[in-house]
C-alpha cells in the first residue's frame, strides 16, 4: 500500500514535470543546469553501446552526463536488477535485455510512464511491445533478429549452391545434409549445420513463422515439425547434437568463426562479434554471408518478398525511483536512444539499432569485413521481426518449461510427441493457471 | 551457615563472567550466523504463507502454496528426482569413504600422498569439476565412452546428455567428490579404535573380515552416525554439482528440490511459492535426522 503511494505520488510528480516542461521540447526544465544521470550496462570493457549511446547524448546535451553503471552479463543481469530495484538502489536508467522479463518490471511498478518520449518515433511494432493500456513503458533502442549466416569458402569446398534468398526448413536441412557429404568428400570435418543450445533456434521460429501459432495459448504443436527437421540433422550427423554441444560447451562463435560448421542461424548481434573475432585473431578471414533466416513455405521466399523471423527489442525504462529533476533529462536520453541519430552511432560499431533504416544499412555495411552482396543487405534490412516473447504474465514460466523440453526432444527423449504433450499439460497445471 | 552468603556471591561472579567471557567468543560468528542465516530463515516461514514476487507488498495467503505443491507435478518430479540422488548417494559415498579410509589408514609408502589425492576432488572448483566430466562423459567424444567401447560395450550410455543416464552421471561425480572429505572422518575414528582390542582379536583366532565386523565397524558408530547425518543432508539440498553439471535436464530429469526453488524463486520471482518449497525441504531434512537420531539412541541403549 506504501509502495503503491509512493508509486502513484512518483508518476503524479513525473506528470507535472512532464506537463511543465511541455513547451522546452525534449530539453530540461532549466536547460543549462548540469544534471547527472545513471544507466545500467553489462561487461563495460567489451560491450562499447552503453558508451556510444552515453557519448552521443552528451554531445547534444552538454549539461547531461550519463554515468555507466556496471552489471553482470547474461541471465544475473536480470537477477542483479531486480535485487538493486527492490532494495531501491538501482540506476536511473536500465535496460530490458528481451521482453521476457519486461512483465515482472512493468507489472512490479518498477518502470516509469514514458509516453511522451515515444512521441515522435513513429509507430513501429517494437514500440507497441513495451505498451500496457495505452501508455509507454520503455523505449527500444536495438532490435535484433535472426537471420542464417553462412561461410562461402565452404560451400565453395562442399560444392553446394550457397543460399539465394528462396530457401524453406526443408531446403536448409537439404542443403546442411549435402553440404555435411561434401565436406567430408572434400576432407574437411567441419559440419554442415550448427544449431546453439538456445531453445530460440527451433522456437523462436516456430513460433514467429507458423500461422496462428500462439505461445500463451498452451497448445505446443507448432513446434513438431521445426524439432522434427533439428533431430533429422542431428541423426544424419549434418550438425552436431545437443548433447555434444552441451557435454563440450561448444560456443557458437567458434564453430562458425573458426570455420567448424558451414551454417549457423543467429541474432545479427553476432555481426560486430564476428568483426571484431576476426580483428583479434579468435575467428578466422574467410568469405561469409548472411541469408534470410529459412521460411515456413514458399509464400515468404524470395527477394521480393519479406521474410519473417523473430528477434526481441532491447529496450531502455526509467526506474520510478528517479529524482524530479532529472526525469527530463532521462527521457530525453530514450528518445535519443531510440532515435536516428543514435541508430546512425550504433550502426558504427556493428549494432542493429531499433529502426533499420537506409542510413543504418549503409553504415553497416561500410564497417571493415562485413559483406557486399546484395542477399547480404536484403537478408540485414528487409524482414518481419516478430517477438520471441509475447509479453504476458505467463511468459517467463511457459518459457522455462518449454527450455526444459527443448533439451528433453533433443537428447535421447521419449519422442518428440510424448515430450509435446506432456509440455502442454504442465503448461495448463503449473503455469496457465496461476 | 557463616560461609555460604559469601561464596555464593562469589559463584555467580564466576558464573556471570564466564557467561560473559563465552558469549563474546562466540559473539562474532553468531552476529554473522543472526543476520545472514537465522533471519532470513525467519522470515522464510512468514514468507512461504504469502504471494510476494520481490516487488510489492507480501499478501497473506495461508496455505494456498502448499496446496498447490500438492498438484505441482515438477515439484513431485524435483522431489522424486532428490530421493533418486539420496538413495544412491549416501550408501555409495559411505562405502567409498570408508573403503578408502581403511585402504590409507595403513602404514604405507607414500600414504600421505595417496590421502592428499583423495582429499583433492573436494577442494577442487565445483565449476572446473563439472566441465571436466561434462568432457570425460561426452557421449561422442567423451573417454568414459571410448573406453566403454574398447572392452566390448556396444550401446555406452549418453551419460548427460540423455535423461536415463544424466541422474547416475550426477551421482558418480557426487560420490567422487565428498568421498576424500568423509574419509577424513572415518580417518579420525579409525584412530580412536584402541590397538590392543585388534591385537585381542587376533590372538583369538579373529579372521580380517571378523575383525572388521567385530571391531572396527562398533568402533566406528558414532562416526558412521555423524557422517550418515551430514550425507542425508548434504545430498537433499544438492544443488550447485547439478546445477552446473546438467541444470536439471535433460528435460527435468536431474531436476533437485532445492534447483526448483531458485528456478521458482530467482528465474520466475515466485518468492512466496519458492519458499514454501523450502519449508518443506527443511520439514523433511530434519525429520528424517529426528529419526535417525532415534534409531542412534536405540541402539546405544
Amino acid at each position: 500500500m506504501k509502495r503503491a503511494i509512493s508509486v502513484a505520488i512518483s508518476a503524479a510528480t513525473a506528470l507535472t514535470l512532464v506537463l511543465a516542461g511541455c513547451g522546452g521540447e525534449d530539453e530540461p526544465v532549466d536547460p543549462n543546469a548540469p544534471v547527472k544521470i545513471t544507466l545500467a550496462g553489462w561487461s563495460l570493457a567489451s560491450t562499447p553501446e552503453f558508451k556510444t549511446l552515453a557519448d552521443g547524448f552528451t554531445a547534444s546535451h552538454p549539461n547531461v552526463t550519463v554515468e555507466l553503471k556496471e552489471y553482470a552479463p547474461g541471465n544475473d543481469y536480470d537477477t542483479q536488477m531486480i535485487t538493486d530495484l527492490a532494495a531501491g538502489t538501482a540506476p536511473d536508467v536500465y535496460v530490458m535485455k528481451n521482453l521476457k522479463n519486461f512483465y515482472t518490471y512493468q507489472s512490479g511498478g518498477q518502470l516509469l510512464d514514458v509516453s511522451d518520449a515515444t512521441s515522435g518515433l513513429g509507430s513501429s511494432p517494437t514500440l507497441a511491445s513495451y505498451q500496457v493500456d495505452g501508455k509507454a513503458y520503455a523505449v527500444p533502442y536495438r532490435q535484433d533478429s535472426w537471420v542464417l549466416f553462412y561461410n562461402k569458402d565452404l560451400f565453395a569446398k562442399a560444392k553446394v549452391a550457397p543460399p539465394d534468398g528462396s530457401w524453406t526448413w526443408d531446403d536448409y536441412t537439404d542443403a546442411a545434409k549435402r553440404l555435411h557429404t561434401g565436406l567430408k568428400g572434400a576432407g574437411s570435418n567441419a559440419s554442415g549445420a550448427y544449431q546453439h543450445t538456445f531453445q530460440s533456434t527451433v522456437q523462436g521460429f516456430a513460433l514467429a513463422q507458423t500461422p496462428n501459432a500462439d505461445l500463451l495459448s498452451g497448445d505446443f504443436g507448432y513446434l513438431k515439425p521445426y524439432y522434427e527437421r533439428s533431430l533429422d540433422l542431428q541423426a544424419a550427423g549434418a550438425q552436431p547434437t545437443l548433447g555434444t554441444a552441451k557435454t563440450n560447451k561448444l560456443t557458437y562463435q567458434a564453430q562458425f568463426g573458426k570455420q567448424q560448421s558451414a551454417m549457423l542461424l543467429m541474432g545479427t548481434w553476432y555481426v560486430a562479434t564476428l568483426l571484431n573475432q576476426r580483428q583479434s585473431g579468435d575467428a578466422d578471414k574467410f568469405q561469409w554471408g548472411i541469408a534470410p533466416a529459412p521460411q515456413f513455405d514458399k509464400s515468404t521466399t524470395g527477394t521480393s518478398a519479406t521474410p519473417v523471423t523473430f528477434g526481441d527489442p532491447t529496450g531502455l525504462g526509467i526506474n520510478p525511483k528517479i529524482s524530479k529533476s532529472k526525469t527530463a533529462a532521462a527521457k530525453a536520453f530514450l528518445q535519443y536512444a531510440a532515435g536516428p541519430d543514435a541508430g546512425k552511432a550504433l550502426a558504427g560499431i556493428g549494432i542493429t539499432p531499433a529502426q533499420v533504416t537506409d542510413a543504418v544499412t549503409a553504415t553497416l555495411f561500410g564497417l571493415d569485413g562485413v559483406p557486399q552482396d546484395d542477399l547480404s543487405k536484403f537478408a540485414y534490412a528487409k524482414h518481419t521481426i516478430k517477438p520471441e516473447n509475447p509479453v504476458s504474465k505467463h511468459t517467463a514460466g511457459l518459457q522455462n518449461l518449454l527450455n526444459e523440453t527443448h533439451s528433453a526432444i533433443l537428447s535421447d527423449s521419449k519422442g518428440v510427441d510424448a515430450e509435446l504433450s506432456k509440455a502442454q499439460a504442465r503448461a495448463k497445471n503449473e503455469v496457465l493457471n496461476q | 551457615m557463616a560461609t555460604l552468603p559469601r561464596t555464593r556471591p562469589r559463584n555467580r561472579r564466576l558464573v556471570s563472567r564466564n557467561t560473559v567471557a563465552g558469549w563474546s567468543f562466540i559473539l562474532p560468528n553468531f552476529v554473522g550466523f543472526a543476520v545472514l542465516t537465522l533471519l532470513p530463515v525467519v522470515v522464510l516461514f512468514y514468507v512461504a504463507f504469502t504471494n510476494w514476487n520481490v516487488f510489492g507488498v507480501a499478501e497473506w495467503t495461508g496455505t494456498a502454496n502448499f496446496r498447490r505443491m500438492w498438484g505441482d507435478a515438477s515439484f513431485w518430479t524435483a522431489l522424486r528426482n532428490t530421493v533418486y540422488y539420496t538413495v544412491f548417494h549416501i550408501p555409495l559415498t559411505l562405502a567409498a569413504s570408508l573403503g578408502l579410509a581403511l585402504l590409507l589408514n595403513r602404514k604405507l609408502r607414500g600414504v600421505r600422498f595417496f590421502r592428499t589425492v583423495a582429499f583433492f576432488p573436494y577442494i577442487t572448483s565445483i565449476v572446473a569439476i563439472a566441465i571436466v566430466w561434462n568432457q570425460l562423459f561426452s557421449p561422442e567424444y567423451g573417454p568414459i565412452n571410448a573406453l566403454l567401447g574398447a572392452v566390448g560395450v556396444d550401446n555406452p550410455p549418453g551419460w548427460t546428455a540423455s535423461s536415463t543416464w544424466s541422474m547416475p552421471a550426477v551421482i558418480i561425480v557426487g560420490t567422487w567428490r565428498y568421498m576424500g572429505y568423509y574419509m577424513l572422518l572415518f580417518l579420525a575414528g579409525l584412530q580412536t579404535i584402541p590397538a590392543q582390542l585388534y591385537e585381542a582379536a587376533e590372538t583369538d583366532g579373529a579372521t580380517p573380515w571378523q575383525r572388521f565386523v567385530h571391531v572396527t565397524l562398533p568402533g566406528l558408530r558414532h562416526t558412521t552416525f555423524f557422517v550418515t547425518v551430514l550425507l542425508t543432508i548434504e545430498s537433499f539440498k544438492v544443488f550447485d554439482l547439478i546445477l552446473v553439471m546438467t541444470g536439471g535436464g535433460p528435460g527435468q530429469s536431474t531436476l533437485v528440490l532445492s534447483q526448483y526453488i531458485y528456478q521458482k524463486g530467482f528465474e520466475e520471482n515466485q518468492f512466496g511459492y519458492a519458499s514454501a518449497v523450502s519449508v518443506v525441504l527443511f520439514a523433511i531434512c530434519f525429520s528424517i535426522t529426528i529419526i535417525q537420531f532415534m534409531v542412534n539412541k536405540r541402539r546405544n541403549s
